[in-house]
Protein backbone atom coordinates (compact mmCIF):
# COMPACT_ATOMS: atom_id res chain seq x y z
CA UNK A 1 0.00 0.00 0.00
CA UNK A 2 1.63 3.30 -0.87
CA UNK A 3 1.89 6.18 1.34
CA UNK A 4 -1.34 8.11 1.03
CA UNK A 5 -0.43 11.26 2.16
CA UNK A 6 2.43 11.97 -0.77
CA UNK A 7 1.96 11.94 -4.39
CA UNK A 8 4.21 9.66 -6.16
CA UNK A 9 2.80 9.01 -9.43
CA UNK A 10 3.74 12.43 -10.00
CA UNK A 11 7.12 13.00 -8.88
CA UNK A 12 8.97 9.58 -10.10
CA UNK A 13 11.58 10.64 -12.56
CA UNK A 14 12.25 8.36 -15.53
CA UNK A 15 15.19 5.69 -15.52
CA UNK A 16 15.70 6.98 -18.89
CA UNK A 17 17.72 10.17 -18.02
CA UNK A 18 21.25 9.98 -18.70
CA UNK A 19 23.73 10.87 -15.61
CA UNK A 20 25.26 13.44 -17.67
CA UNK A 21 22.29 15.61 -17.62
CA UNK A 22 21.83 15.70 -14.42
CA UNK A 23 22.08 19.07 -12.70
CA UNK A 24 23.92 18.27 -10.03
CA UNK A 25 26.63 17.01 -12.37
CA UNK A 26 27.78 20.67 -13.19
CA UNK A 27 29.19 20.29 -9.77
CA UNK A 28 31.49 17.07 -10.10
CA UNK A 29 32.61 18.64 -13.67
CA UNK A 30 36.00 20.28 -13.17
CA UNK A 31 36.12 21.92 -16.25
CA UNK A 32 33.21 24.14 -15.46
CA UNK A 33 34.19 24.84 -12.07
CA UNK A 34 34.14 28.48 -12.71
CA UNK A 35 31.10 29.51 -14.19
CA UNK A 36 28.89 31.82 -11.86
CA UNK A 37 26.36 29.34 -11.51
CA UNK A 38 28.51 27.12 -8.89
CA UNK A 39 31.31 29.93 -7.86
CA UNK A 40 29.08 32.68 -6.96
CA UNK A 41 26.57 33.52 -4.47
CA UNK A 42 23.87 36.38 -5.38
CA UNK A 43 23.32 39.22 -3.60
CA UNK A 44 20.27 38.75 -1.66
CA UNK A 45 17.85 40.23 1.13
CA UNK A 46 18.07 39.51 4.57
CA UNK A 47 15.09 37.59 5.00
CA UNK A 48 15.88 35.59 1.71
CA UNK A 49 19.82 34.75 2.71
CA UNK A 50 18.41 33.50 6.25
CA UNK A 51 16.11 31.31 4.19
CA UNK A 52 19.14 29.88 1.59
CA UNK A 53 21.63 29.45 4.76
CA UNK A 54 18.99 27.71 6.79
CA UNK A 55 18.06 25.37 3.63
CA UNK A 56 21.61 24.57 2.91
CA UNK A 57 22.70 23.53 6.48
CA UNK A 58 19.89 21.63 7.07
CA UNK A 59 20.22 19.76 3.49
CA UNK A 60 24.08 18.91 4.30
CA UNK A 61 23.55 17.72 7.73
CA UNK A 62 20.41 15.06 6.13
CA UNK A 63 22.72 14.14 3.94
CA UNK A 64 25.51 13.58 6.59
CA UNK A 65 22.73 11.30 8.80
CA UNK A 66 21.75 9.49 5.67
CA UNK A 67 24.77 8.86 4.74
CA UNK A 68 25.47 7.13 8.09
CA UNK A 69 22.06 5.58 7.98
CA UNK A 70 23.04 3.40 5.03
CA UNK A 71 26.44 2.82 6.83
CA UNK A 72 25.03 1.90 9.99
CA UNK A 73 22.79 -0.39 7.66
CA UNK A 74 25.28 -1.96 5.60
CA UNK A 75 27.34 -3.05 8.54
CA UNK A 76 24.59 -5.58 9.56
CA UNK A 77 23.25 -6.28 6.31
CA UNK A 78 26.06 -7.18 4.30
CA UNK A 79 26.01 -10.49 4.21
CA UNK A 80 22.40 -10.45 2.69
CA UNK A 81 22.44 -11.22 -0.82
CA UNK A 82 19.38 -9.63 -2.16
CA UNK A 83 19.77 -6.19 0.23
CA UNK A 84 23.17 -5.54 -0.10
CA UNK A 85 23.54 -4.42 -3.60
CA UNK A 86 19.97 -2.37 -2.96
CA UNK A 87 21.60 -0.46 0.03
CA UNK A 88 24.96 -0.17 -1.55
CA UNK A 89 23.60 1.63 -4.63
CA UNK A 90 21.26 3.55 -2.40
CA UNK A 91 24.47 4.87 -0.34
CA UNK A 92 26.08 5.45 -3.67
CA UNK A 93 23.79 8.24 -4.38
CA UNK A 94 23.59 9.82 -0.85
CA UNK A 95 27.80 10.38 -1.11
CA UNK A 96 26.98 11.84 -4.58
CA UNK A 97 24.10 14.12 -2.74
CA UNK A 98 26.79 14.63 0.01
CA UNK A 99 29.70 15.62 -2.26
CA UNK A 100 27.55 18.40 -4.47
CA UNK A 101 25.37 19.76 -0.80
CA UNK A 102 29.06 20.48 0.25
CA UNK A 103 30.02 22.50 -2.91
CA UNK A 104 27.04 24.57 -2.58
CA UNK A 105 27.74 25.21 1.39
CA UNK A 106 31.05 26.28 0.20
CA UNK A 107 29.45 28.27 -2.92
CA UNK A 108 27.24 29.99 -0.64
CA UNK A 109 29.09 30.59 2.33
CA UNK A 110 26.85 29.08 4.42
CA UNK A 111 27.37 27.81 7.97
CA UNK A 112 27.35 24.27 8.19
CA UNK A 113 26.06 23.12 11.46
CA UNK A 114 27.45 22.27 14.52
CA UNK A 115 25.57 18.83 15.25
CA UNK A 116 27.24 16.91 11.79
CA UNK A 117 29.20 14.45 14.38
CA UNK A 118 25.96 14.04 16.53
CA UNK A 119 24.26 13.45 13.16
CA UNK A 120 26.77 11.08 12.23
CA UNK A 121 26.48 9.16 15.39
CA UNK A 122 22.25 9.43 15.19
CA UNK A 123 22.23 8.09 11.49
CA UNK A 124 24.71 5.22 12.33
CA UNK A 125 22.52 3.97 14.95
CA UNK A 126 19.44 4.17 13.67
CA UNK A 127 20.82 2.03 10.49
CA UNK A 128 22.21 -0.28 12.95
CA UNK A 129 19.45 -0.50 14.83
CA UNK A 130 16.58 -0.95 12.42
CA UNK A 131 19.34 -3.04 10.55
CA UNK A 132 19.03 -5.64 13.88
CA UNK A 133 15.41 -5.52 14.15
CA UNK A 134 15.50 -7.15 10.30
CA UNK A 135 15.66 -6.65 6.89
CA UNK A 136 11.60 -5.30 6.88
CA UNK A 137 12.73 -2.90 10.02
CA UNK A 138 15.59 -1.43 7.81
CA UNK A 139 13.79 -0.98 4.68
CA UNK A 140 10.54 0.85 7.37
CA UNK A 141 13.35 3.04 8.12
CA UNK A 142 14.34 4.01 4.81
CA UNK A 143 10.97 4.46 4.02
CA UNK A 144 9.88 6.74 6.89
CA UNK A 145 13.49 8.97 6.76
CA UNK A 146 13.25 9.59 2.91
CA UNK A 147 9.03 10.03 3.27
CA UNK A 148 10.19 13.60 6.21
CA UNK A 149 13.01 14.50 3.31
CA UNK A 150 10.95 14.01 0.49
CA UNK A 151 8.38 16.48 1.58
CA UNK A 152 11.18 18.84 3.28
CA UNK A 153 12.34 19.08 -0.16
CA UNK A 154 9.37 19.61 -1.30
CA UNK A 155 8.82 22.82 1.19
CA UNK A 156 12.26 24.04 0.11
CA UNK A 157 11.62 24.62 -3.37
CA UNK A 158 8.33 26.28 -2.44
CA UNK A 159 10.31 28.79 -0.44
CA UNK A 160 13.07 29.26 -3.14
CA UNK A 161 10.00 29.87 -5.45
CA UNK A 162 9.71 33.33 -3.68
CA UNK A 163 13.54 34.08 -4.29
CA UNK A 164 14.45 36.48 -7.17
CA UNK A 165 16.07 34.53 -9.76
CA UNK A 166 18.08 36.65 -12.01
CA UNK A 167 21.39 35.19 -10.88
CA UNK A 168 21.83 31.69 -12.25
CA UNK A 169 22.79 29.81 -9.14
CA UNK A 170 19.41 29.83 -7.58
CA UNK A 171 17.65 28.05 -10.77
CA UNK A 172 20.62 25.30 -10.40
CA UNK A 173 19.91 25.52 -6.71
CA UNK A 174 15.83 24.57 -7.43
CA UNK A 175 17.03 21.62 -10.15
CA UNK A 176 19.43 20.29 -7.73
CA UNK A 177 16.89 20.28 -5.26
CA UNK A 178 14.16 18.81 -7.47
CA UNK A 179 16.76 16.22 -8.66
CA UNK A 180 17.88 15.17 -4.62
CA UNK A 181 13.65 14.85 -4.16
CA UNK A 182 13.30 12.70 -6.92
CA UNK A 183 16.25 10.39 -5.87
CA UNK A 184 15.35 10.27 -2.07
CA UNK A 185 11.53 9.08 -3.68
CA UNK A 186 13.08 5.95 -5.44
CA UNK A 187 14.66 4.79 -2.51
CA UNK A 188 11.35 5.14 -0.86
CA UNK A 189 9.92 3.40 -3.30
CA UNK A 190 12.40 0.85 -3.20
CA UNK A 191 12.17 0.07 0.39
CA UNK A 192 8.51 0.24 0.09
CA UNK A 193 8.71 -2.21 -2.78
CA UNK A 194 11.39 -4.66 -0.22
CA UNK A 195 8.54 -5.18 2.24
CA UNK A 196 9.15 -2.14 4.49
CA UNK A 197 5.49 -2.21 5.29
CA UNK A 198 5.87 -5.40 6.91
CA UNK A 199 8.01 -4.26 9.57
CA UNK A 200 6.87 -5.21 13.00
CA UNK A 201 5.29 -2.26 14.54
CA UNK A 202 5.31 -0.94 11.23
CA UNK A 203 3.17 2.40 12.09
CA UNK A 204 4.84 2.92 15.32
CA UNK A 205 8.32 2.83 13.89
CA UNK A 206 7.56 5.16 10.82
CA UNK A 207 6.44 7.53 12.96
CA UNK A 208 9.06 7.28 16.01
CA UNK A 209 11.70 7.74 12.89
CA UNK A 210 9.76 10.69 11.35
CA UNK A 211 9.43 12.60 14.42
CA UNK A 212 12.84 12.25 15.46
CA UNK A 213 13.72 13.36 11.89
CA UNK A 214 11.58 16.38 11.82
CA UNK A 215 13.38 17.46 15.24
CA UNK A 216 16.17 16.55 13.60
CA UNK A 217 15.04 19.21 10.72
CA UNK A 218 14.60 21.67 13.28
CA UNK A 219 17.75 21.95 15.20
CA UNK A 220 19.91 21.92 12.56
CA UNK A 221 18.35 24.44 11.04
CA UNK A 222 19.05 26.67 13.92
CA UNK A 223 22.56 25.03 15.50
CA UNK B 1 18.92 66.31 -9.55
CA UNK B 2 18.39 63.20 -7.14
CA UNK B 3 19.73 63.57 -3.55
CA UNK B 4 22.61 61.67 -2.78
CA UNK B 5 21.96 58.66 -0.82
CA UNK B 6 22.92 58.06 2.87
CA UNK B 7 25.39 55.21 1.13
CA UNK B 8 26.62 57.25 -1.13
CA UNK B 9 27.45 60.00 1.15
CA UNK B 10 28.94 56.39 3.82
CA UNK B 11 31.37 56.17 0.77
CA UNK B 12 32.50 59.57 0.67
CA UNK B 13 33.38 60.36 4.08
CA UNK B 14 35.54 57.31 3.97
CA UNK B 15 38.80 58.63 3.03
CA UNK B 16 37.92 61.82 5.41
CA UNK B 17 38.28 59.51 8.33
CA UNK B 18 42.41 59.40 8.57
CA UNK B 19 41.87 63.30 8.99
CA UNK B 20 38.54 63.85 11.18
CA UNK B 21 38.51 60.32 12.84
CA UNK B 22 35.03 58.46 12.65
CA UNK B 23 33.24 61.30 13.56
CA UNK B 24 29.90 63.08 12.81
CA UNK B 25 32.51 65.58 10.96
CA UNK B 26 33.41 63.37 8.83
CA UNK B 27 29.65 62.68 7.72
CA UNK B 28 29.01 66.16 7.32
CA UNK B 29 31.72 66.89 5.18
CA UNK B 30 31.37 63.93 2.63
CA UNK B 31 29.04 65.96 0.84
CA UNK B 32 31.77 68.56 -0.19
CA UNK B 33 33.11 65.53 -1.89
CA UNK B 34 30.16 65.16 -3.95
CA UNK B 35 31.15 65.38 -7.94
CA UNK B 36 28.47 68.60 -7.93
CA UNK B 37 29.74 69.38 -4.26
CA UNK B 38 27.56 71.00 -1.99
CA UNK B 39 28.37 74.99 -0.89
CA UNK B 40 28.90 73.79 2.46
CA UNK B 41 28.85 70.46 5.23
CA UNK B 42 25.77 69.66 6.22
CA UNK B 43 24.03 70.69 9.20
CA UNK B 44 24.12 68.84 12.49
CA UNK B 45 20.36 67.98 12.45
CA UNK B 46 20.47 66.61 8.35
CA UNK B 47 23.21 63.97 9.85
CA UNK B 48 21.01 62.65 12.61
CA UNK B 49 18.43 62.57 10.18
CA UNK B 50 20.94 60.51 7.61
CA UNK B 51 22.71 58.41 10.03
CA UNK B 52 21.28 58.95 13.36
CA UNK B 53 21.57 60.73 16.67
CA UNK B 54 24.66 61.37 18.45
CA UNK B 55 27.28 58.46 18.55
CA UNK B 56 24.88 56.01 16.28
CA UNK B 57 25.86 58.38 13.29
CA UNK B 58 29.54 57.69 14.61
CA UNK B 59 28.75 53.68 14.56
CA UNK B 60 27.22 53.90 11.07
CA UNK B 61 30.49 55.45 9.77
CA UNK B 62 32.53 52.99 11.32
CA UNK B 63 30.52 50.00 10.49
CA UNK B 64 30.65 51.05 6.58
CA UNK B 65 34.47 51.09 7.35
CA UNK B 66 35.02 47.61 8.57
CA UNK B 67 32.80 46.45 5.59
CA UNK B 68 35.44 48.19 3.35
CA UNK B 69 37.65 46.66 5.29
CA UNK B 70 36.32 43.16 4.58
CA UNK B 71 36.02 44.32 0.57
CA UNK B 72 39.68 45.13 0.81
CA UNK B 73 41.45 41.79 1.26
CA UNK B 74 40.41 40.89 -1.79
CA UNK B 75 43.20 42.37 -3.41
CA UNK B 76 44.01 42.86 -7.21
CA UNK B 77 44.08 39.54 -7.53
CA UNK B 78 40.64 36.97 -8.03
CA UNK B 79 42.45 34.47 -5.42
CA UNK B 80 44.55 34.99 -2.31
CA UNK B 81 46.14 32.93 0.32
CA UNK B 82 45.18 33.57 3.77
CA UNK B 83 48.33 34.92 5.06
CA UNK B 84 48.05 37.63 2.03
CA UNK B 85 44.45 38.57 3.10
CA UNK B 86 45.27 39.15 6.93
CA UNK B 87 47.81 41.62 5.88
CA UNK B 88 45.52 43.48 3.43
CA UNK B 89 43.34 43.97 6.14
CA UNK B 90 45.99 45.20 8.82
CA UNK B 91 47.28 47.31 6.26
CA UNK B 92 44.09 48.52 5.62
CA UNK B 93 44.02 50.25 9.28
CA UNK B 94 47.09 51.74 9.07
CA UNK B 95 45.94 55.38 7.74
CA UNK B 96 43.36 55.42 10.68
CA UNK B 97 45.18 53.87 13.46
CA UNK B 98 44.91 56.68 15.96
CA UNK B 99 41.62 56.93 15.38
CA UNK B 100 40.74 53.35 16.03
CA UNK B 101 40.91 52.45 19.51
CA UNK B 102 38.41 55.27 20.57
CA UNK B 103 36.34 53.87 17.73
CA UNK B 104 36.37 49.90 18.93
CA UNK B 105 35.86 51.82 22.56
CA UNK B 106 32.47 53.33 20.51
CA UNK B 107 31.42 49.69 19.34
CA UNK B 108 32.15 47.85 22.64
CA UNK B 109 29.98 50.75 24.67
CA UNK B 110 26.30 48.70 25.05
CA UNK B 111 23.26 50.90 24.08
CA UNK B 112 21.66 50.39 27.33
CA UNK B 113 23.50 50.42 31.18
CA UNK B 114 24.18 46.66 31.43
CA UNK B 115 26.61 44.53 30.57
CA UNK B 116 29.14 47.17 30.89
CA UNK B 117 30.82 46.38 28.03
CA UNK B 118 29.18 44.15 24.93
CA UNK B 119 31.96 42.26 22.94
CA UNK B 120 29.65 40.66 20.41
CA UNK B 121 30.80 43.62 17.73
CA UNK B 122 34.10 43.04 17.77
CA UNK B 123 34.18 39.21 17.80
CA UNK B 124 32.06 39.54 14.43
CA UNK B 125 34.16 41.66 12.92
CA UNK B 126 36.86 39.22 13.66
CA UNK B 127 34.80 36.37 12.62
CA UNK B 128 33.67 38.29 9.44
CA UNK B 129 37.42 38.71 9.06
CA UNK B 130 38.91 35.45 9.10
CA UNK B 131 35.41 33.90 7.33
CA UNK B 132 36.46 36.15 4.35
CA UNK B 133 39.97 35.23 4.58
CA UNK B 134 38.91 31.51 3.82
CA UNK B 135 36.66 32.69 1.40
CA UNK B 136 38.91 34.35 -0.37
CA UNK B 137 42.02 31.30 -0.42
CA UNK B 138 39.06 28.97 -1.04
CA UNK B 139 39.86 27.12 2.23
CA UNK B 140 37.95 23.76 1.55
CA UNK B 141 37.79 22.99 5.16
CA UNK B 142 34.02 21.61 6.04
CA UNK B 143 32.21 20.35 9.44
CA UNK B 144 33.59 20.67 12.52
CA UNK B 145 36.90 22.03 10.83
CA UNK B 146 34.99 25.18 9.41
CA UNK B 147 34.71 26.00 13.28
CA UNK B 148 38.44 25.67 14.45
CA UNK B 149 39.58 27.44 11.08
CA UNK B 150 38.02 30.12 11.88
CA UNK B 151 38.48 30.22 15.71
CA UNK B 152 42.22 29.83 15.44
CA UNK B 153 42.53 32.69 12.40
CA UNK B 154 40.10 34.97 14.46
CA UNK B 155 42.52 34.79 17.66
CA UNK B 156 45.41 35.34 14.95
CA UNK B 157 44.40 38.14 13.38
CA UNK B 158 42.69 40.24 17.12
CA UNK B 159 46.18 39.27 18.59
CA UNK B 160 47.70 40.77 15.43
CA UNK B 161 45.43 43.92 15.78
CA UNK B 162 46.01 44.74 19.23
CA UNK B 163 49.45 44.47 18.59
CA UNK B 164 49.05 46.45 15.75
CA UNK B 165 47.34 49.48 17.75
CA UNK B 166 50.68 49.24 20.31
CA UNK B 167 53.06 48.91 17.51
CA UNK B 168 51.98 49.19 13.98
CA UNK B 169 55.91 48.51 12.53
CA UNK B 170 56.19 45.34 13.93
CA UNK B 171 52.43 44.05 13.04
CA UNK B 172 53.05 42.31 9.76
CA UNK B 173 55.86 40.13 11.11
CA UNK B 174 53.76 39.05 14.34
CA UNK B 175 51.07 38.18 12.38
CA UNK B 176 53.47 36.18 9.88
CA UNK B 177 55.04 34.46 13.38
CA UNK B 178 51.54 34.07 14.70
CA UNK B 179 50.63 32.46 11.64
CA UNK B 180 53.60 30.15 11.45
CA UNK B 181 53.32 29.03 14.61
CA UNK B 182 49.67 28.19 13.95
CA UNK B 183 50.56 25.98 11.38
CA UNK B 184 53.32 24.45 13.17
CA UNK B 185 50.32 23.43 15.68
CA UNK B 186 48.28 22.13 12.92
CA UNK B 187 50.73 20.09 11.78
CA UNK B 188 52.11 18.27 14.93
CA UNK B 189 48.19 17.70 15.97
CA UNK B 190 48.11 15.96 12.24
CA UNK B 191 50.69 13.68 12.70
CA UNK B 192 50.08 13.01 16.35
CA UNK B 193 46.51 11.85 15.17
CA UNK B 194 48.22 9.80 12.41
CA UNK B 195 50.28 8.17 14.75
CA UNK B 196 47.48 7.34 17.29
CA UNK B 197 45.36 5.86 14.19
CA UNK B 198 48.69 3.60 13.45
CA UNK B 199 48.59 2.69 16.99
CA UNK B 200 45.08 1.82 17.29
CA UNK B 201 45.04 -0.42 14.65
CA UNK B 202 47.91 -2.24 15.84
CA UNK B 203 46.47 -2.95 19.08
CA UNK B 204 43.05 -3.96 17.52
CA UNK B 205 45.17 -6.65 15.31
CA UNK B 206 46.97 -7.74 18.50
CA UNK B 207 42.90 -8.45 20.34
CA UNK B 208 42.01 -9.72 16.39
CA UNK B 209 44.76 -12.45 16.87
CA UNK B 210 44.29 -13.26 20.36
CA UNK B 211 40.87 -14.05 19.77
CA UNK B 212 39.08 -11.35 22.37
CA UNK B 213 36.59 -10.48 19.99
Amino acid sequence: MKPSHFPLKNLRRGYSTLPSVLPSAIYTDPIRAHEPAISETPELLQIHRRQLDRALRVDQAGEIAANYIYMGQMAILSRDRALKPLIQEMWDQEKKHLAVMDKLQAQHRVRPTVLSEVAKVAGFGLGAVTALMGKEAAMACTEAVETVIGEHYDDQLAELESMPSEHPSLPLLKDVIREFRDDELEHLDIAVEHDAQRAPAHALLSSVVGAGCKVAIELCKRI
Amino acid sequence: MAAPSSARLLKLALPLISEHGFTRVALSRSVLHLPTPHPEPLSDAAVSALFGHGNVARKTLFNAWLEGGIESMQGSTTSASVKEALHARLAYNEPVLEHLPEAFALLAAPESGLPPIDSVPALKHAARVADQACYISGDPSNRLNWYTKRAALMGIYSAAELHQLNSPKTAHSFLDTLLSTSATIDSSVEEVKLFSSYILRSWAGIVRSRDIL
